[in-house]
């Protein structure tokens, strides 16, 4: 039952934001930090319950956004029919991922990762072969440099007009990031969960009391997928746009920093730390050009001053003050 | 014949920043077991630290190179008291990655202090040659010349150092094994530092020769850094004579890639060629499999 209660509070919260607020900028402002926060939640699955450190997490994203955007532009099909089938498209590219890290470990995962993401990212970028023509101009099967535009979108602006829809859009997205911290944290919670700690904290040990490494590792990487590759279409569906941006080392750097300033390992904690992050940086924008400084700097004195996150630093606090009343 | 000259001289050039700049990376990676995302960063700062002195402050040349070896050696310095000293006395387990995300941001916060002070526009690095040499049928330019033949100096010189000095012995002896090291009365703190140091001094020297080939720019050290992961791992980690032979091999690849199939392919296919090793030989071309004890 105690389960439940930050999940109470947070519904709560997010329930309250369109009440408290009709800030356009506001709301949409919230919606890219509940994208991140899904993004930064999966990768805690993965990194944080079952130590695979992986760099593909916004690689998985993107994809899930430019199957959704593809299937709109290429054959005409609705996006509420392309993102499901962008995750499963995503989940199975995830599963081909995990087989290819099972023999590495640590450091080389990363890397291995990494290439493949930076891999996408380059011959997406690179690709300027015609595919068709768009009026004037002309279109890489890929989309190129630029991305897709204007395949369609979720259907609100018709229904709820041009001053509300942002607000729907926004319930959706909240909508699926509360599904998501559901099904993180029934398998954080469940028998699989206990399996990837145990994986994370000793392996060996975890091998020889039966746990399956090859069935485990398969199963993270599928389940970390699914709902990373159905925000990245929601994504390309809300903005109506997508472009390889997505796929970019800076973009995944800020998820990870969610992930490490909320806490790595909690359940919770890059939520955490995408509201912290989301607040710093509006704070900074009035600097301009040194967001992205101090952005940089958050991160790499957060991992140094509290490797626990915000959440850590609460839990030991709370510790404190029980052991001296 | 026509096609192999060009092919030669770029894939030796590429080849010899690509071996300086994993030649660094490799060195921290084998003694300290961290992998320095902020390797491109240093770079990027050896470059422009040549670019102040010698443009804005109007030194000699020999200014410049100095300057770039000792901004990289500094960054190296700070990244050892700032960020992998705290790192590594607080939880040696989980090292390995926290040091990966805390230098990453390093890196983002020196890019960008860099985008700040600089400006975001390309600059010309004044330190270059002009002018071509003919070497039989090959013909080169000096600048290509002058940083493979610069690159191997520097290659020779640390390669002499880890071999024959006292330093140098420290140095292979923490990689081996630490702790052994620091009971035997090797400071194992202290040959951090100089393995970042010297890392750091050879990223900037790198900086500075890759620039004179391209342009200045606050990105400029990310794809040698991510080519140097490349290298890195293709040889296994940490093993620097296989980096350096990994280096040449794969820029000549590179290289003949580029120049039969167009420019965009050269980057793909080592991308493709890193992802096989590992799937095939997790630790590398080069690299021994270790036997893990539980």
């Amino acid at each position: 039952m105690r389960a439940l209660i930050p999940f109470a509070v947070v519904a709560v919260l997010l329930a309250a934001l369109p009440f408290a607020t009709d800030s356009r900028y506001v709301i949409g402002q919230a919606i890219l930090m509940l994208f991140y926060a899904i993004v930064a939640s999966q990768w805690n699955l993965l990194f944080g319950f079952a130590g695979v450190f992986s760099l593909a997490q916004m690689a998985l994203f993107g994809l899930g956004g430019y199957a959704t955007a593809m299937l709109g532009t290429y054959f005409g099909w609705n996006v509420w029919l392309g993102m499901p089938l962008g995750a499963i498209a995503v989940t199975l590219f995830s599963l081909i991922l995990g087989l290819a890290c099972l023999r590495v470990a640590g450091a080389y995962v990363a890397l291995l990762t990494l290439a493949v993401t930076q891999g996408i990212f380059v011959l997406i970028v690179t690709d300027t072969d015609c595919f068709q023509m768009v009026g004037a101009t002309c279109r890489q099967l890929t989309g190129g440099a630029v991305g897709f535009a204007r395949f369609g979108d979720l259907g609100t602006r018709e229904i709820f007009g041009g001053r509300n829809f942002v607000t729907a859009n926004y319930v959706l997205v909240a909508m699926l990031f509360l599904v998501t911290m559901a099904f993180t944290a029934a398998i954080v919670r469940g028998p699989v969960g206990l399996a990837f700690r145990a994986l994370r904290d000793n392996p060996g040990c975890a091998e020889a009391r039966g746990v399956n490494r090859f069935q485990m590792q398969l199963l993270v990487f599928a389940a970390s997928a699914f709902f990373t590759g159905l925000a990245g279409g929601l994504y390309a569906a809300h903005f109506q746009s997508i472009g390889p941006g997505v796929f970019s080392l800076s973009t995944l750097l800020l998820i990870i920093a969610m992930a490490v300033v909320g806490g790595v390992g909690r359940v919770w904690g890059p939520f955490v730390g995408a509201v912290l992050l989301t607040l710093a940086d509006e704070v900074m924008r009035e600097f301009g050009d040194y967001r992205a400084l101090g952005l940089g700097l958050i991160i790499a004195a957060a991992i140094v001053l509290m490797p626990r996150g915000v959440l850590g630093l609460a839990d030991a606090a709370l510790e404190r003050r029980k052991r001296n009343a | 014949m026509e096609i192999l000259g060009p092919v030669l001289v770029s894939g030796l050039t590429t080849g010899a920043l690509y071996a300086l700049a994993t030649l660094g990376l490799s060195l921290v990676w084998g003694v300290l077991g961290m992998l320095n995302m902020a390797h491109g960063a240093m770079l990027t700062l050896g470059g422009y630290a040549a670019y102040a002195v010698v443009t804005a402050a109007g030194w000699p040349a020999p200014a410049g190179v100095l300057a770039a070896v000792l901004a990289g050696a500094a960054a190296g310095v700070l990244i050892h008291v700032m960020i992998a000293r705290p790192l590594v006395r607080r939880s040696p387990e989980t090292f390995e990655t926290s040091v990966m995300i805390a230098t990453f941001g390093a890196a983002i916060a020196l890019q960008n202090t860099i985008l700040a002070v600089a400006g975001g526009q390309p600059l010309g690095q004044p330190l270059s040659l002009s002018g071509t040499a003919r070497l039989g049928p090959l013909v080169a330019p000096w600048q290509n010349l002058l940083i493979i033949g610069v690159s191997i100096v520097l290659m020779s010189a640390v390669a002499l150092y880890l071999a024959r000095t006292r330093g140098g012995r420290a140095i292979r002896a923490v990689s081996q094994n630490r702790e052994a090291a620091a009971l035997m009365g090797v400071p194992a703190e202290a040959v951090y530092l100089r393995v970042l140091a010297l890392s750091g001094a050879l990223a900037g020297a790198c900086g500075l020769l890759v620039s004179s080939l391209t342009q200045l720019s606050p990105t400029l050290g990310s794809e040698p850094m991510l080519k140097a992961f490349i290298m890195c791992v293709v040889a296994g980690l940490g093993n620097i004579p296989g980096a350096i032979v990994a280096s040449f091999a794969l820029a000549m690849i590179e290289a003949l890639v580029q120049y039969h199939f167009g420019a965009r392919w050269g980057f793909p296919v080592l991308l493709g060629i890193v992802i096989l090793v590992l799937i095939w030989r997790p630790t590398g071309l080069f690299g021994r499999a270790t036997v893990q004890r539980l």
